[in-house]
C-alpha cells in the first residue's frame, strides 16, 4: 500500500493505493495517529487507487474515526472503486463514516 | 607468488627493492669517484709530465747557451789552438752536463795545410779528454751533427745516436754552427758542438716512478725509444715498430701525435707490463724529444677498488641483516595470522568454544585478533539467543496449534448434525488463513422447531480475532434465546462487545432463524456479506440487506430483521469474505461471479459436495497464492417433511 499524505488549507489529504489489508493497515493507523497528534483533524481519504480493502483495514478505518471524534474531527472517505465501497457497504460502515464520490465533494462538505 | 605466504612476499619484494637500491647508489658512487680519481690523475699526470720535461728543458737550454755563446766569441775571432783547446776543455770541466764538446771547421778554414780540424774534448772516466775528430775514419763532414745544422744554416740537436769513433756513448748533440765574413761575404766556418749524454736524460726520465709498475720514456722525433726502462728498445725500437709489432693502430696515432709536439692524456697499453695505463705525453720544448709518463691504472685505483671491495661487502652484510630482521618481522606477524587463521577454521565449522589465541600487541594484529575474539563472542551470544527465540518460537506454535485444536473444539464439527431430521440438511467448513482465525459458525435450536444459524467474521486475523471469535460465539449462543428475534439477539450481542471493546475490533455477522416446519428465514445481517438463496430451480439470488451494522463498533446502533421463505428444494448459503476474496498470484479476486457461476454448476449435490465443490474450485483458483483470510462456508437446504 502506498500512502500519500497532503496538507491542504482546512484538511489533510491523504491518498491510499494498493492494498490495504492485515499486513498494511497498521501503517496506515500510525500514520493517521501521528497526524492527528500533530493537531490535523479533518482528514480526506482519497481511495481512487485503493484496490482492496480487508476487514483488518475497515478496523483501522474506524480506529482513525473514533480518535478524531473524541478531538471533534472527522474523516471522510472519496472516490471509492466499487469493490471497496461495497465493503464499506456490506459492513455497514457506510452508515458511520461517510463516503463521497469525489475528492471535491468530499472538500465542499467539511 | 600468488600462493606464497605473506613472509615470502614481504622477504622477496623488500630485499629485491633494497638490492636495486643499494646497486644504484654504490653504482653511481663508483662511477663518480672512478671519474674523479681519474681526473685527478689527469691533472697530476699533466704536472708531472710538464715538470719532467721543465727539469730537461732548463738542463737542455743550459746546454744549449754554451755553444751558442761560443760561437758568438768565434765569430769575431778564430783563437789560437791553444786557446780554442783550453776553451773546449774549460766547458766540459764546468758543465756537468755536458759530456762533450768540439769545434769542428769547414775544410782548410782554420789551417790551409789540413783539410780536417775538429779538437774535441770529453768526459771519460772522471777525466778529461781531448781527441781531433778530424780522422780520415771518422769523416765528421758527413755526420749528422755536422750536415745537418750547416744545411740547415741554424742550431739543431740531433737524433740521439752512437758516436763511434768520437765519444763512443749515446748522445744527443747541439750543434751550433758559427760564421766569419771574408772579403765582405759571410761564410759559415765551422760547427760548435755540445754533446749530452742520454744516460744522463735516461736517468732523469728513469727517476719517474709511478705507482709500481708506471714509468716515463722519451721518444725522438723519428720515434725512436731514447730513453725507456726496457733497454733494448732504446736506440733499437721506435713506437712505430712496437704498433706494428703489437698491431696496435691506437699506439701508432699516439706516436704520430708525440712526434708532432702534441701533448695529451690517453689510455694506453703498458709496453711492458701489458696492463692498462693511461699515459700522458708531452714535448721537449728546446730538443725534438717527447716525454711519456704512463700511470698503471689498476695500481692507482686500487684504493677505489678496495674501498669497492668494502662497500659491497658491507652491503652483502647488510643484506643478510636486513634479511634476518624480516624474516624475524615477517613470522611475528604471520604466527599470529595463522594462529588465527587455524582458529577461524574451527569457527568455521561450527566450534565457537575454540580459543583464539592471545596476541599482546596493540598492532592491526592484535586489532584483528581482539575483534574476532569479539566477534565469536557475539556469535556464541547470538547463537544462544537465536536458540532462546526459536525456542520460544516454538513454544508460542504449540499453543497456537493447541488454540487452534480448542478454536475448532468450540465449533461444531459433525455433519450431517441431525441426521434425525429430515426436514433440512446442513453443512459447515472453516478453514483459518493462520493457525487461529477469525471467523467463526454455529447452530443451535432453540426450541423443536427454530434453528438458530450463524456466521461472523472478525476484524483482523490471528490470536485477537480468535479471541473475539469466542467472545462473540458464546456472546450469541447465552443471548439467544426461544421466541427471541434476530434483531434483539444482535442488538444484545452488540452492546456487550461494544461497551468494553479497547482494541475496536468488530464483527460481521449474518444471524438467521429457520423455521424447518414452513421454511421461513428470519434474519438480521449485521454488515456481513450477504448470503445466496439457490433456488431449486438453479436461481441464485442475494439475501436482502437489512442495513445492519458491523457489531461492536457502535453500542446503541438498532438491528432491523427481514424475512426469506426457503421452499423444497431451496437452499441458503452463508459464507465470509475469504471467499470472494481469495486471490491468485495475479492479485484478482475470486468474486461473488465466480461463486455464483460455482453455486449454480453444484446446485444438484449434497450440501457437503457443494461445499467441498467451492472449495476445490477456490484452491484452484488461487493455487500457490497463500490464503489471507479464514474462508467460512455454511448451507442449509430445506427438504419439507411432507
Amino acid at each position: 500500500m502506498n500512502l500519500n499524505v497532503k496538507n491542504e488549507e482546512k484538511e489533510t489529504l491523504v491518498s491510499l493505493a494498493g492494498r490495504m489489508d492485515a499486513v498494511s493497515s497498521p501503517e496506515f493507523e500510525k500514520e493517521l495517529g501521528r497526524l492527528i497528534d500533530e493537531g490535523n483533524v479533518n482528514f480526506v481519504i482519497d481511495l481512487t487507487e485503493l484496490d482492496y480493502i480487508s476487514s483488518a483495514g475497515l478496523r483501522s478505518v474506524l480506529v482513525t474515526a473514533k480518535k478524531l471524534k473524541g478531538k471533534n474531527g472527522q474523516i471522510l472517505l472519496a472516490s471509492l472503486q466499487a469493490v471497496v465501497k461495497e465493503v464499506f457497504e456490506i459492513s455497514g460502515f457506510s452508515t458511520i463514516i461517510p463516503i463521497y464520490e469525489s475528492v471535491e465533494e468530499a472538500m465542499a462538505a467539511l | 607468488m600468488k600462493n606464497r605466504g605473506l613472509a615470502f612476499k614481504l622477504i622477496l619484494l623488500i630485499l629485491s627493492s633494497v638490492t636495486l637500491i643499494f646497486l644504484l647508489i654504490f653504482g653511481y658512487s663508483y662511477m663518480y669517484s672512478r671519474k674523479i680519481i681519474i681526473k685527478n690523475i689527469e691533472k697530476n699526470a699533466m704536472n708531472l709530465a710538464r715538470a719532467t720535461v721543465n727539469q730537461i728543458d732548463v738542463v737542455l737550454s743550459s746546454v744549449e747557451k754554451v755553444p751558442e755563446n761560443m760561437a758568438c766569441v768565434l765569430d769575431q775571432s778564430l783563437c789560437t789552438g791553444e786557446e780554442l783547446n783550453n776553451l773546449l776543455k774549460h766547458i766540459v770541466q764546468n758543465n756537468k752536463e755536458i759530456y762533450g764538446s768540439a769545434v769542428a771547421f769547414e775544410p782548410w778554414i782554420y789551417d790551409g795545410e789540413k783539410e780536417r780540424y775538429a779538437p774535441y774534448f770529453y768526459k771519460s772516466s772522471g777525466k778529461i779528454r781531448y781527441s781531433n775528430l778530424g780522422t780520415a775514419s771518422y769523416k765528421y763532414f758527413f755526420q749528422d751533427w755536422y750536415q745537418i745544422p750547416k744545411e740547415l744554416n741554424r742550431p739543431v740537436w740531433t737524433e740521439p745516436y752512437f758516436d763511434e769513433g768520437g765519444g763512443n756513448i749515446i748522445m744527443s748533440t747541439y750543434s751550433v754552427p758559427f760564421y766569419r765574413t771574408v772579403e765582405g761575404k759571410k761564410g759559415i766556418t765551422g760547427i760548435i758542438t755540445a754533446d749530452v749524454s742520454l744516460s744522463w736524460l735516461q736517468e732523469i726520465v728513469a727517476s719517474i716512478k709511478i705507482a709500481k709498475t708506471g714509468y716515463g720514456f722519451l721518444i725522438s722525433q723519428n720515434g725512436t725509444f731514447v730513453t725507456h726502462p726496457q733497454k733494448k728498445f732504446v736506440m733499437n725500437e721506435t713506437i712505430f715498430s712496437q704498433a706494428e709489432a703489437r698491431g696496435d693502430e691506437e699506439l701508432r696515432r699516439i706516436g704520430r701525435e708525440m712526434i708532432r709536439g702534441k701533448s695529451g692524456f690517453v689510455p694506453f697499453r703498458s709496453l711492458l707490463t701489458g696492463k692498462l695505463c693511461w699515459m700522458v705525453y708531452a714535448p721537449l720544448s728546446s730538443s725534438k724529444l717527447s716525454l711519456g709518463v704512463l700511470f698503471p691504472q689498476d695500481e692507482l685505483m686500487a684504493d677505489v677498488v678496495r674501498l669497492n671491495k668494502i662497500v659491497i661487502i658491507l652491503g652483502v652484510l647488510g643484506f643478510i641483516f636486513l634479511f634476518v630482521v624480516i624474516v624475524f618481522i615477517a613470522r611475528s606477524i604471520t604466527r599470529p595470522l595463522s594462529a588465527l587463521a587455524g582458529a577461524t577454521e574451527d569457527i568455521a565449522t561450527g566450534n565457537l568454544d575454540v580459543s583464539i589465541p592471545e596476541i599482546r600487541t596493540r598492532d592491526e594484529v592484535g586489532q584483528l585478533a581482539h575483534s574476532f575474539d569479539y566477534m565469536k563472542q557475539s556469535l556464541k551470544q547470538y547463537i544462544a539467543d537465536l536458540t532462546e527465540t526459536t525456542a520460544a518460537k516454538e513454544r508460542i506454535e504449540s499453543e497456537l496449534q493447541i488454540a487452534h485444536d480448542i478454536q475448532m473444539g468450540i465449533l461444531p464439527k459433525i455433519f450431517p448434525p441431525f441426521p434425525e431430521m429430515p426436514e433440512f440438511d446442513l453443512y459447515a467448513t472453516i478453514e483459518p488463513a493462520r493457525e487461529v482465525g477469525g471467523d467463526l459458525f454455529d447452530f443451535f435450536f432453540l426450541d423443536d422447531d427454530h434453528l438458530c444459524f450463524n456466521v461472523g467474521d472478525v476484524s483482523g486475523k490471528g490470536v485477537p480475532a480468535s479471541l473475539f471469535m469466542a467472545v462473540t460465539k458464546t456472546l450469541i449462543k447465552t443471548r439467544a434465546t426461544k421466541d427471541m428475534a434476530p434483531e434483539v439477539i444482535l442488538n444484545q450481542v452488540n452492546q456487550d462487545l461494544s461497551t468494553d471493546n479497547p482494541s475496536l475490533l468488530f464483527v460481521t455477522l449474518f444471524l438467521g432463524i429457520f423455521n424447518i416446519k414452513d421454511g421461513t428465514i428470519e434474519y438480521c445481517n449485521g454488515g456481513h456479506n450477504p448470503p445466496y438463496i439457490i433456488r431449486a430451480s438453479g436461481e441464485i439470488e442475494a439475501v436482502e440487506t437489512t442495513d445492519g451494522l458491523a457489531l461492536g463498533v457502535m453500542e446503541d446502533f438498532s438491528f432491523q430483521s427481514k424475512r426469506v421463505v426457503l421452499n423444497k428444494g431451496d437452499a441458503i448459503f452463508i459464507y465470509s469474505d475469504g471467499v470472494t476474496e481469495a486471490m491468485n498470484s495475479r492479485h484478482e479476486l475470486f468474486s461473488e461471479e465466480r461463486l455464483e457461476g460455482e453455486l449454480k454448476r453444484l446446485k444438484g449435490l449434497q450440501v457437503g459436495d457443494i461445499l467441498a465443490g467451492v472449495t476445490e474450485k477456490i484452491r484452484e483458483f488461487s493455487q500457490d497464492e497463500p490464503q489471507t483470510d479464514d474462508i467460512t462456508m455454511m448451507i442449509i437446504r430445506y427438504n419439507r417433511n411432507e
